[in-house]
């Protein structure tokens, strides 16, 4: 094995890791926000949007996410709706800004429908005497959600979206498909550059690692710490 | 104000679940300054309807007219009316995740707009009548059954509700702790509070309360104050259940 190649190309790997965190980290914050909608939607005594909330997340869960990247890269070109290209960000960031937003998205939509799933369930796990102590105070039904089952919620919903923050870290490395300068592009450029099909994936492979394992420990250390406040 | 005025009122109350009846036409009435303690054997409706009487379960049909309103009528507010009406469950239901004085000061400030400083200190007023001051800033989870009750009567009672419902409030705790908790309740009945209590304490029910309503079936089978009740009671129900129970 051959490390060499260290030498000359380390920039790229810690600007394509830098990279991949911040489509990671705002495709997390994009599909949390989708996802918290859905379930209210899914959660909502109106069969219309239940519907709609179901037939999204079912769809989305139902197709690979290639192809859903490529509708939204290709297709909605096709289509005549294209992201605006700020020249400014995408020189800062080093990447096509259009192109990045394009992964970004695709990334939050998917992320959205499991994350939805996770709140859903969260919600559902909250007492339902939670919610009828709430009422019979005479909170409206949204100050209830807010101040009483949301906050319970979070703490059941805590351990699966950490896991899914780890999971879209992972799959971000799709968007190297369409040319978006992440960590999984960079190896790959570099293993052309080298003609060592090996050694830079290794790389790439613990980088990966070196972000998603301390974020699983961080996370399962914010769970402990919230328990050990509130209960017991 | 009138003294007899009739704070309650259900007419013709009816709640099916599926094809279950549970009630069947309830049709009573509650006064200012009732203490009505609601008897009677499981599953005859008597939680169901407690429940309804602040729609955390919505009648099939039948009226609910609290305050003169008929709040069973679409097209008003119902937090509104249910700000006046206090709960007490039999699981607590305290808010795990806020420390006691926010479980209690949460709805005066967010409902009644009351500043925090303001219903702090009406907080610790009533915390001191349940002799619970020391236990404002923990959590439920470190709290007994009969502190978390006493607390959850508090935290209705911040409110300043007209009315206060206790669904079974004694049944959940260790026998040690029944008493505590209907000292409590005893001593609001004796401020002259409105209360609507079901419950099997049937000592509770004989000492303090000022009428008894014995469910059995969906109907209200028999009801009086409680020396007719308990003492000669009319109904061939009645006197079943009471010979099982006393």
């Amino acid at each position: 094995m051959n490390f060499a190649f260290l030498n000359k190309y380390w920039q790229f790997y810690l600007v394509g890791a830098k990279n991949t965190i911040l489509l990671a980290a705002l495709a997390v914050i994009i599909g949390t926000a989708i996802g918290l909608f859905l379930s209210l939607l899914k959660l909502s005594s109106r069969k219309p949007l239940r519907f709609i909330a179901s037939a999204y997340i079912e769809f989305i869960r139902g197709t690979p996410l290639l192809v859903q990247l490529f509708i939204i890269y290709y297709g909605l070109q096709a289509v005549g709706i294209r992201f605006p290209d700020i020249p400014w960000i995408g020189a800062i960031l080093g990447i096509n800004f259009s192109d990045f937003m394009s992964g970004v998205i695709t990334l939050g939509l998917n992320s959205g429908a499991y994350v939805a799933e996770i709140f859903r369930a969260g919600i559902q796990a909250v007492d339902k005497g939670q919610m009828e102590a709430a009422r019979s105070l005479g909170m409206p039904h949204r100050m209830a959600m807010q101040h009483i089952i949301i906050p319970q919620a979070i703490r059941n919903i805590l351990p699966a979206l950490g896991n899914e923050f780890v999971v879209v870290i992972k799959e971000s490395s799709i968007v190297s498909i369409i040319g978006i300068g992440e960590l999984m592009y960079k190896a790959d450029t570099i293993r052309g550059n080298t003609f060592q099909p090996f050694e830079p994936l290794l790389v790439a492979a613990l980088i990966y690692f070196l972000m998603t394992y301390p974020l699983s420990k961080l996370l399962a250390y914010i769970e402990r710490r919230m328990h050990s406040g509130e209960r017991s | 104000m009138n003294a007899h005025e009739q704070l309650i009122q259900t007419i013709d109350l009816r709640k099916h679940f599926g094809s279950l009846e549970v009630l069947r036409g309830i049709s009573t009435s509650f006064e200012k300054g009732d203490v009505a303690v609601i008897i009677g054997p499981s599953g005859s409706g008597k939680s169901t309807f407690l429940r309804c009487l602040n729609l955390l379960e919505t009648p099939t049909s039948g009226q609910v007219i609290f305050e003169g309103v008929d709040i069973t009528r679409a097209g008003h507010d119902l937090d509104l009316h249910r700000r006046k009406m206090g709960m007490v469950f039999q699981l607590f239901n305290l808010f795990p995740h806020m420390t006691v004085l926010d479980n209690i000061t949460l709805a005066p400030i967010k409902l009644r707009g009351l500043s925090k400083e303001e219903a702090e200190n009406r907080a610790m007023e009533l915390l001191k009548r349940v002799g619970l001051t020391d236990k404002a800033l923990v959590h439920p989870a470190k709290l007994s059954g009969g502190q978390k009750q006493r607390i959850a009567i508090v935290r209705a009672l911040a409110m300043q509700p007209d009315v206060m419902l206790f669904d079974e409030p004694t049944s959940a705790l260790d026998p040690e702790m029944v008493g505590e908790v209907l000292e409590v309740m005893r001593d609001l009945a004796a401020e002259g509070m409105t209360m609507i209590v079901v419950t099997h304490e049937m000592r509770f029910a004989r000492e303090v309360g000022k009428r008894i309503l014995f469910m059995d079936g969906g109907l209200i089978a028999e009801e009086g104050p409680p020396e007719k009740v308990f003492g000669a009671p009319e109904n061939q129900r009645t006197r079943e259940f009471l010979r099982k129970v006393l």
